[in-house]
């Protein structure tokens, strides 16, 4: 029914191709075709190697501007200067802080928004309700707006609600931001399913909440596993919502490693900055190599979020 | 029947914290920023009301005009180089490759991280005194350049390069789970025709995509208007005006220019292409075949 | 009822025996600010409140974070504005405190120049605490760097100024330590003006907004002047934060910055005196001292201990020995023209002596436009000193346009 759920998970976890077997003998199209591979894999990676061999070198080396060169005496000194002491001001606790903040944004926002996005979906595809269509829509819209539109409303619904730069503040936020692709997640999955299914529940005498919890939760897991996923590598990586909404005390890791690079004191230390930078990027790192597969079904069921 | 037996107070309930959400988050907001942009508004919102005066000054800022360029040649070269780099990888690893699993890892892992990493290596990999041009022009090759981020003419081009780095692999992912389901027939009739396998990837299979394709196009788009954090990490707009883009417009009239009213009317220039490009499309996909019983 | 008003005793009589907290938000990180802000802790400190710091990098995203939190009705005690016109909005909505009793009784009026006061002050009554005086104008060289290169003063003249930068660049040096952010590519243009320019065509453009004047022969002069800049920057320059380019003088990979005093904290921070090692004039023409500075605001709050933390702030913000050892530290000279500096650097008496003469403090952009004309400026400026082949006359036009929309 729509374009985004037209690649079933199916498709997408198909690992055998059609192609017939791997070619034995190696012609000029198979060394052009492995040529392109891994001329590719090598843009991809060496931005991943420049941070790595930055982060490992001494401001001496890093001074000597061979960005290639593996550290004659690699070292994680930077990275426990970024974790611990780098400064933002007068604050030098390094990007720690910003980590814990990160978690402490993430865990209610993940659950809140997963939570309140199954059982919008949930509602939309297998319950009629008067008006429903209007607001998918306005849902799917808020989607593809730019925050910038409802920014500044916001801060001030906010701090009239009196939760402006606090953490119940950034956590709202987050999930009013991802309901639109938790929603749409949630009611695609539902609504694909065998409609018998609903109505036996129904004729059983299942109400709203115990159908939910009892017929479609249970089923849900392929679903709750890939919104996790998505919730937790899109909310980690946000820059501006944390930025306007966070607060200082609760500023997120991608925040404050912007605050860190740009409040060098004295000359900048690029070595610090990349191994800030690598500790920034390590969780949603660390959840794309784990979660494999389920990562590129998320991007094709919901990553409508920017 | 089973409609009426479906209508019930309790899905209702269960929607109320969706409804609010969408009534004066999405809605309410939008409407005030589109009131706001014809209000005197400075520091603080205020109900002076002075017509379309803050679109004259928008679109008599060249900064504004700079911006909306910037963001047109971003987004076609962006949406255009994800969209060739990732075919071209997909139908790469859908030829029975080595090392398949792992080549797919390395060409989707930047998609994610955060935009404001890619933009931090990304800068620091350009930066002309300490790297990669500083680096290759040591090794003896001294009229290598590759300072695109402090260059005027260069730096939109920089943001690309970045931005693809981050995307294409999404691209690729979306593309071979479409190849993969390509109907096996398909390929066999095409082999007993001799026909070539580029003409086959050009002529059949690339029409059978569009569904990707269209995905593919819609995601990238959205990134396009929303670039905010990636431009902030790698150039913060400069050299001089040169990567200005409308959401970092916004945002500096917004909060450190204290010109509510101005950065209000960027927005709804903002809110208003969004939704003319958005119409059609919703229209196709969530009422048009519902309404035909498909 | 009675059960209210004990209540509400026993609150403020708790909330009184408790140090006096004050939330401050600043911009101060590097080298020599951060040192300046810690004596401002410290005195705070001793005073017996206790002082949070809240310091975020840079102007722009510091002043952005009070907005929404003074706007969002969460504000800290305390928070960083640049003297000038930057908080005007936030007077006219109500949102600061009016501070004429505490400004009276410490008789601020008398002691600080006349164009601080009126910077400070809407209608006549106090709302911002300014704290130093910080000079735009300034060139800080190494003259060592200057020395290898064969100059024995800084340059009077523009004529004078570039035949140094040839020398320095035929030294093998960066003649010219470019921070590429459009504010400081605007503050290296207004000192240009004030140069170049002189005092009545500064005050044309600015106070004025007189079209004729910012499309005359001598305001283009002034563009071509600052343009011809570009001949003598490396090409790491965009981007760079001020404070990198300081280093790079520093360390004699450059030869002069133009930029606030505030460097010169970083040389002292380097270990080099200013005056001796780091050199310091004004830009050519020396035609007044280019005023700006920091003031601290402070929000509405709520009264109670809030409000006392806040009159404590304020007072020591303003005390003489205090006032004497930020400036110190940050580079600045103290707003207070009743203190003794000789304790400090050449640099700083030499920019003390100036400002005692009224005729010489010429208050900067800020104190004439609102912040988003700032702005607008900052971006004309910039695209046109990135822009190789702009004119004088096109970016005279577009100066033009944003100056009279602003009237």
């Amino acid at each position: 029914m729509t374009t985004i759920d037209t690649i079933s998970p199916a498709t997408l976890d198909r690992a055998a191709t059609h192609r017939g077997a791997r070619p034995r003998r190696l012609t000029a199209g198979r060394v052009g075709l492995y040529a392109f591979l891994a001329l590719s894999a090598a843009f991809f990676l060496l931005p991943l190697y420049i941070m790595i061999v930055t982060s490992l070198k001494t401001m001496d080396e890093v001074r000597l501007a061979n960005i290639f060169a593996w550290p004659a005496d690699p070292g994680f000194q930077a990275w426990v200067a970024a974790w611990s002491t780098a400064c933002t001001g007068l604050d030098c606790s390094g990007i720690q802080v910003g980590f814990l903040n990160s978690v402490k944004i993430l865990v209610p926002s993940v659950i809140a928004s997963i939570a309140l996005g199954s059982v919008t979906g949930y509602a939309l595809s297998l319950w009629r309700v008067r008006g429903a269509n209007v607001l998918f829509v306005v849902l799917l819209l808020g989607a593809f707006i730019p925050y910038q539109v409802f920014i500044y409303p916001l801060v001030r619904i906010f701090s009239t609600l009196g939760i402006y730069g606090s953490l119940p503040g950034i956590v709202l936020v987050h999930v009013i931001f991802g309901l639109p692709v938790m929603t749409l997640l949630f009611r695609n999955f539902y609504a694909g399913l065998p409609p018998e299914l609903f109505k036996a529940a129904r004729i059983d005498g299942g109400g709203f909440w115990r159908i939910f919890a009892h017929v479609m939760l249970p089923m849900s897991t392929p679903m709750l596993v890939v919104a996790v996923i998505l919730q937790v590598t899109g909310i980690w990586n946000d820059f501006i919502l944390g930025l306007v909404f966070a607060g200082r005390e609760n500023l997120p890791m991608t925040v404050q490693l912007n605050n860190i690079v740009n409040a060098a004191q004295g000359e900048k230390l690029h070595n610090v900055n990349m191994a800030a930078t690598i500790l920034t990027a390590l969780v949603p790192l660390v959840v794309y190599l784990l979660s494999g597969r389920w990562f590129v079904r998320g991007i094709a069921a919901g990553s409508v979020k920017g | 029947m089973a409609t009426r037996i479906r209508r019930s107070a309790v899905p209702v309930v269960a929607l109320s914290p969706t409804i609010l959400i969408v009534l004066f988050a999405y809605v309410g907001t939008m409407g005030w920023t589109v009131w706001m942009s014809f209000t005197g508004s400075r520091l603080l919102p205020v109900n002076t009301f002075v017509g379309t005066e803050q679109y004259q000054r928008l679109f008599g800022d060249p900064r504004w005009l700079v911006s909306v360029q910037n963001m047109a040649l971003f987004g076609v070269l962006f949406i255009g180089f994800c969209l060739v780099l990732g075919f071209l990888l997909a139908v790469a690893i859908d030829q029975r490759v080595r090392g398949e699993d792992g080549l797919r890892t390395i060409f989707l892992y930047p998609h994610a991280m955060s935009f404001i990493v890619t933009g931090l290596v990304w800068q620091w990999m350009m930066n002309p005194t300490l790297g990669i041009q500083e680096a290759v022009q040591s090794m003896g090759w001294a009229s290598f350049r590759f300072d695109w981020v402090v260059r005027r003419d260069m730096a939109l081009y920089a943001v690309v390069i970045a931005g693809v780095w981050q995307s294409a692999g999404l691209v690729m992912a979306l593309m071979l789970a479409g190849l993969r389901g390509v109907d096996e027939e398909l390929w066999k009739a095409a082999r007993v025709d001799g026909i070539p396998t580029w003409r086959v990837y050009v002529s059949i299979v690339l029409p059978l995509l569009k569904p990707m394709i269209i995905t593919s196009v819609v995601l990238l788009s959205i990134a396009v208007v929303k670039v905010y954090d990636l431009v902030v990490a790698l150039t913060n707009g400069g050299p001089g005006t040169s990567t200005a883009v409308p959401a970092k417009y916004v945002m500096d009239y917004l909060f450190e220019r204290q010109n509510i009213g101005l950065a209000a009317a960027a927005s709804t220039v903002l809110l208003v292409t969004v939704l003319c490009v958005l119409a059609p499309w919703i229209y196709a996909e969530y009422f048009r075949k519902e309404r035909g019983g498909a | 009822m009675s059960c209210a008003i004990l209540s509400g005793a026993v609150l403020s009589g708790a909330s009184a025996q408790e140090p006096l907290r004050a939330e401050v938000m600043h911009w101060w990180t590097s080298g020599g600010e951060a040192a300046g802000v810690r004596v401002f802790a410290d005195a705070y400190e001793k005073a017996g409140g206790t002082w949070v710091d809240a310091a975020i990098g840079g102007g722009q995203n510091a002043r952005a974070a009070a907005i929404n939190r003074i706007v969002g009705g969460n504000p800290p005690t305390s928070s960083q504005f640049n003297t000038g016109r930057q908080f005007d909005d936030l007077v006219g909505q109500g949102l600061l405190v009016d501070l004429d009793a505490v400004a009276a009784e410490q008789k601020w009026r008398d002691v600080i120049p006349a164009p601080i006061v009126q910077a400070a002050s809407r209608e006549g009554k106090f709302y911002a605490v300014p704290v130093n005086i910080h000079g735009h104008n300034w060139m800080f060289y190494n003259t060592e760097t200057f020395q290898k290169a064969g100059i024995s003063e800084a340059p009077k003249t523009f004529d004078a100024f570039f035949a140094d930068m040839d020398k320095l660049k035929a030294a093998g040096v960066t003649p010219i330590a470019w921070g590429g952010q459009p504010w400081q590519e605007a503050l290296v243009f207004d000192a240009v003006l004030l140069g170049q320019g002189g005092k009545d065509l500064f005050y044309k453009v600015y106070r004025d907004k007189d079209e004729a004047a910012i499309k005359s022969e001598a305001f283009q002069r002034v563009a071509a002047t600052f343009h011809r800049m570009r001949d003598y920057i490396d090409a790491g320059a965009p981007g760079r934060n001020w404070n990198d380019a300081t280093s790079m003088v520093i360390t004699g990979q450059a030869g002069i910055q133009i930029m606030g005093d505030w460097a010169k904290g970083d040389f002292i921070a380097a270990g080099k005196t200013p005056g001796k090692e780091a050199g310091c004039a004004l830009v050519p023409g020396e035609a007044g001292y280019l005023m700006g500075g920091d003031v601290f605001v402070f929000p509405k709050i709520g009264g109670g201990a809030a409000t006392e933390a806040q009159t404590l702030l304020a007072k020591t913000l303003l005390d003489p020995a205090t006032q004497i050892a930020f400036n110190e530290k940050k580079g600045s000279i103290p707003v207070r023209t009743d203190v003794d500096v000789s304790s400090m650097d050449a640099c700083a008496r030499r920019g003390a002596e100036l400002v005692k003469d009224p005729a010489n403090q010429i208050p900067s952009v800020n104190f004439h436009v609102s912040a988003d004309t700032v702005g607008a400026l900052q971006d004309t400026i910039t695209s046109y000193f990135n822009d190789p082949s702009a004119t004088a006359e096109d970016f005279a036009a577009d100066f033009a346009s944003v100056m009279t929309a602003a009237r």
